[in-house]
Formats: C-alpha cells, sequence, structure tokens
C-alpha cells in the first residue's frame, strides 16, 4: 500500500500549527502543547505552561513550617500523601528528628495505597484517552473505594494532611486495618481481573498501546526520566530501592520491569505494581509494632529547626518527587524548591521527543508517560 | 560502587572544591567556584553521576549572592551529591549547561523567571510560567508579595465590609 503520509519534507507551507491545549480533553489538566504537524505526524512541538501558576514556593517562604503540611499536599492532585511525606521528610532531615516506627509503618501503608489509587485512576485515565470510557469510569469507582477508606482513616478524600513531620496526625484503628485488608481481597480477586478483561485484552487498547509513546532507555536517562517510564525500558531503579524511606527496607517486594518501553509496557507495569502494593501492604499491617506515632516537637506554630539543608525524594506513581528544602534556622522555610516527577517529560520532553508521534497519540504520549502540569507550573 | 569517604578523597583531589559535606546516609554537597562548576559537573557526569535531577536557586539576599544547586544522582553509587555555586546577586549571570544535559535548558528557563538569572549561551530565555511579568522576579526575597497586592489590584468593600 503506498504511505499516504509521504515521509516528512519540513517544508513550511506543509505545516499546519495546532493548539493542544490548555484546554482540552485528551491533556492532563491545564497545560498547552503547542505543535507543527505534517500530513498525520508531529513535526515540532514546545510545551506551553503557565495556566496553573499558584506560587506555592513563594507561598510556602512566608508560612510557618506546620501550615506549610496542609498547602504542600495541593501541588498535585493524584500525590497529595507523596507531597505530605516529602516536606515531612526534609523537615526531618534538617532538623535529625528520629521517627517512631510505627509511624514509619503507618506512613508506607497510606503511600502503598495512595499508589494503587494514583495507578488505578492513571490507566482509567489512559483508557479515556483512547476512547475507552467505560474502563475510565470502572477506574474511578475503583479508585473511590480506596479513597473512602482515606477518608475513614484522615477525614479527607483527596487531600489527607496527615503525614506531618516528626510522624502522623494520629493512629489507625484496627478495624480499620481489617477494612483495608477487606478491601484488597476484593481488588485483587474481583476488581483487577475485571480490568485484566476490560482492558487488557481489549483489542482497541492493544492497537493503540503497543508501539505507541516509545520511549528509549538512552532518551530516558539523558532526561533523568524515572519511575514507571524508565523501569520499562528495563531497569529495575525505584527510589525505595535505591534509597529507602519510611519502612520499606523491611518489607519484602518485587520491581517490575519492562522491555518494549512502550505505551503498553508502561500499563503492564503499572497493573503489577498495584499487585506488588497490595503484598507490601499486608505484610506492613502483618508486622506493624506498637508504639507512638509521632514525635513531640513543642508548639507547632513555633516549630524551629537549625540551619541547613536537604534534598530528599520519594518514589511516587509516576517517578522520583524530590524537594530541595533550606532552612535559616527561623519559624519558615528559607526556600523549598519542587521537583515534580514529569518535569523533564513535560517541559524539554515535549520539544525533544514527541516528535515524530501521530495526532492521536499525542493524549496517548501525555497520559501514558504520566505528565501532571500542576507539579511543574506549582 | 564508591562510599562516601572515597567520593570526598576523590572530589578533594580532582575538584579543587570550596567545601564539602556528607550531609547525611548517601547525601553529600560539595561547593565549587562559580568557573569551576562546569568542568566539576562534567567530570562527575563522567563518573556516573549521570542524573541530573533538577537545578534549585535560593536567593541569600543578606550576602548579596545567588546559590545555584545542581542535584546529581548515581545508580551505582547510590549517592545524591548537590553540587552548589554562589553567583553575585547585582551581576546575575551564570552559564548555561545545556551541553552537559539538554534538559537542563528549561530549568534554567524557569530559573530565570523567577529569579531573572541570565545563563550565558542559553539563547531561548522566553518567559516560561510568568506571562507579561513586568515586576522584579517573584522568588527574589526583595520582593514582597503583600505590596504587590496592593498596588496590582485594589480592596473593595463588600455590603460594607472589609
Amino acid at each position: 500500500m503506498k504511505n499516504l503520509n509521504g515521509g516528512i519534507t519540513m517544508d513550511k507551507s506543509k505545516m499546519t500549527e495546532m493548539f493542544f491545549g490548555p484546554n482540552h480533553p485528551g491533556v492532563p489538566g491545564n497545560y498547552g502543547i503547542n505543535y507543527y504537524y505534517e500530513g498525520d505526524t508531529v513535526v515540532s512541538a514546545e510545551p506551553n505552561a503557565g495556566h496553573l501558576h499558584r506560587g506555592f514556593e513563594k507561598l510556602m517562604e512566608e508560612r510557618e513550617w506546620i501550615k506549610n503540611t496542609a498547602l504542600v499536599c495541593r501541588i498535585c492532585v493524584m500525590e497529595p500523601d507523596i507531597n505530605e511525606m516529602v516536606y515531612a521528610m526534609g523537615y526531618e532531615a534538617i532538623g535529625e528528628i528520629e521517627v517512631p516506627k510505627r509511624a514509619q509503618y503507618i506512613r508506607s501503608i497510606i503511600l502503598e495505597m495512595a499508589r494503587i489509587q494514583a495507578h488505578i485512576f492513571s490507566i482509567g485515565g489512559n483508557c479515556g484517552a483512547i476512547g475507552l470510557y467505560t474502563a475510565m469510569h470502572w477506574g474511578v469507582l475503583a479508585r473511590d473505594y480506596i479513597l473512602d477508606l482515606f477518608e475513614e482513616i484522615t477525614g479527607g478524600r483527596v487531600y489527607h494532611i496527615y503525614i506531618r513531620p516528626g510522624g502522623v496526625r494520629h493512629d489507625i484503628e484496627t478495624s480499620t486495618f481489617q477494612k483495608l485488608l477487606d478491601l484488597l481481597d476484593d481488588l485483587e480477586k474481583n476488581r483487577m481481573p475485571e480490568f485484566q478483561k476490560l482492558i487488557f485484552e481489549n483489542p482497541t487498547a492493544q492497537k493503540r498501546w503497543k508501539n505507541t509513546a516509545v520511549l528509549n532507555q538512552d532518551d530516558a536517562l539523558r532526561l533523568g526520566v524515572t519511575g514507571p517510564a524508565l523501569r520499562a525500558t528495563g531497569l529495575d531503579h525505584d527510589v525505595r530501592r535505591l534509597m529507602p524511606y519510611g519502612a520499606y527496607d523491611e518489607v519484602d517486594f518485587e520491581i517490575p520491569t519492562g522491555e518494549k518501553a512502550d505505551a503498553w509496557t508502561r500499563m503492564k507495569l503499572k497493573r503489577d505494581e498495584i499487585f506488588q502494593s497490595i503484598k507490601i501492604i499486608r505484610q506492613l499491617i502483618r508486622n506493624i509494632p506498637d508504639g507512638p506515632v509521632s514525635v513531640n516537637l513543642g508548639n507547632a506554630l513555633k516549630y524551629r529547626i537549625p540551619e541547613g539543608e536537604a534534598y530528599v525524594k520519594v518514589e511516587s506513581a509516576r517517578g522520583e518527587y524530590g524537594y530541595y528544602m533550606v532552612s535559616d534556622g527561623g519559624l519558615k522555610p528559607y526556600r523549598v524548591h519542587v521537583r515534580g516527577t514529569s518535569t523533564p517529560l513535560g517541559l524539554y520532553g515535549v520539544e525533544a521527543l514527541l516528535p515524530g508521534t501521530r495526532i492521536e497519540d499525542v493524549p496517548v504520549w501525555a497520559h501514558s508517560l504520566g505528565i501532571c502540569p500542576p507539579e511543574f507550573d506549582r | 560502587m564508591r562510599s562516601e569517604n572515597e567520593l570526598i578523597t576523590l572530589i578533594n583531589d580532582k575538584l579543587n572544591p570550596l567545601e564539602v559535606n556528607i550531609l547525611r546516609e548517601q547525601n553529600m554537597s560539595v561547593k565549587l567556584k562559580k568557573d569551576e562548576l562546569v568542568s566539576g559537573l562534567n567530570y562527575l557526569k563522567a563518573r556516573g553521576y549521570s542524573h541530573l535531577a533538577t537545578i534549585s536557586c535560593v536567593d541569600w539576599i543578606e550576602e548579596n549572592e545567588f546559590e545555584l544547586v545542581y542535584h546529581l544522582f548515581s545508580y551505582e553509587d547510590k549517592i545524591n551529591i548537590s553540587v552548589k555555586t554562589r553567583i553575585d546577586r547585582d551581576k546575575s549571570k551564570f552559564v548555561t549547561i545545556k551541553n552537559l544535559w539538554a534538559v537542563a535548558q528549561y530549568y534554567e528557563r524557569d530559573i530565570h523567571d523567577f529569579f531573572g538569572i541570565e545563563f550565558e549561551g542559553n539563547d531561548d530565555m522566553e518567559e516560561l510560567i510568568l506571562e507579561n511579568w513586568n515586576d522584579i522576579p517573584p522568588m527574589r526575597k526583595d520582593f514582597k508579595t503583600r505590596d504587590y497586592v496592593n498596588e496590582k489590584f485594589e480592596w473593595r468593600d463588600y455590603d460594607g465590609q472589609k
């Protein structure tokens, strides 16, 4: 068959400019990609960020240490607990505060619950990007059951403000642990097989995801991409292993890796990681020690840590999430810099890697690589 | 795989640092002179520190300096190194590292937006996040948010209530 695309000529008269976003169902958030296409193929692209800037970093410098715990979770809707955790870790690293064992276990349980809900939502969102709306709605539903449990534990559904410097806000009841275990059983025995049939055995999903949005290993390492996008290239890099935090050095889990580095592999990795998270939570609940869940740091509005700095990072559902925090010994942070997971891909990656993608695959590219604009447009 | 102490010896030998510290386990900071920073980063990159997490900027207004912090990580050594250098606040100019890490050009643009630092060699310094900004760069410590708001916007009375 004759190739109707006819190859890319880079002839300006054949190119058309397209504004993809900032308000578009295929874009993950208030963020745009301005690209030129020729035929069906993107030939050059640049990110159009700045529609979501809320000035978090400046705001943090004006608020006391404890007040920021209620702020940081708002940076990225999908990763509220990750932000709370990394902020608390930064504070504890500068102040050299030892967190009780039980608090570390509870934190890890919360983070793994957050990972499961983020992965389910992400798989659902990716299905939305290729038109499988049933799967998208099922994803939202399955996530909601986890949010219900978050509500029971913390009082909030999406933003929990639960992990704070020195530990967690309060203990979890034993009955809640039982509910969580029941939920995980349900997820493992009922929901995930349903997703398997609906999404992973679906011909549309296979056709649209296989060999689409390929990110090879060299590019991933060159850009500093982490998380499932890097693991899909065959490397088992995971911050939970490389620099263990929380209680991750006391649990046994595997890091799924892939070979092909396309959207399909990344989706399969996310599915496999959900099973690993279930395994981790079960171990944590089984072995959770007794004891206090936080250390007393004195008057909450008078928190003070010595001068110092720390770059701390955790493994979010999409990769390395880091904060660079500087303290001058005062009541407020001197500087907090947020390194969102998708910063390299959402900014430079669009310019460098998007060209060559077909127009209809641009949403697949953006969703499957986990672009989350609020974290680089913070 | 190198330990933190081996790394300190290596850096002291080769990079002529102003200061090397172990902050915590797996975390180090290295302070370099500003004209030796790029060669220092190049040296570390060639020795496995090829993951550039991000570039941070801190405004030390009392010392009248900006501090640029390059966060590197090595998958072999499993050590984070924050490579730091300071530049003059009045002549806020530095060199780009986009030849080492192409992705850095966007981090530099971000810093240019929020701190007003120019990076020589990085031509594309268009506004990335802020649009039509006409005040001093907002992340500088002498930018006061409240004054800016009072100047830029007017307060309104709602039913006589302030």
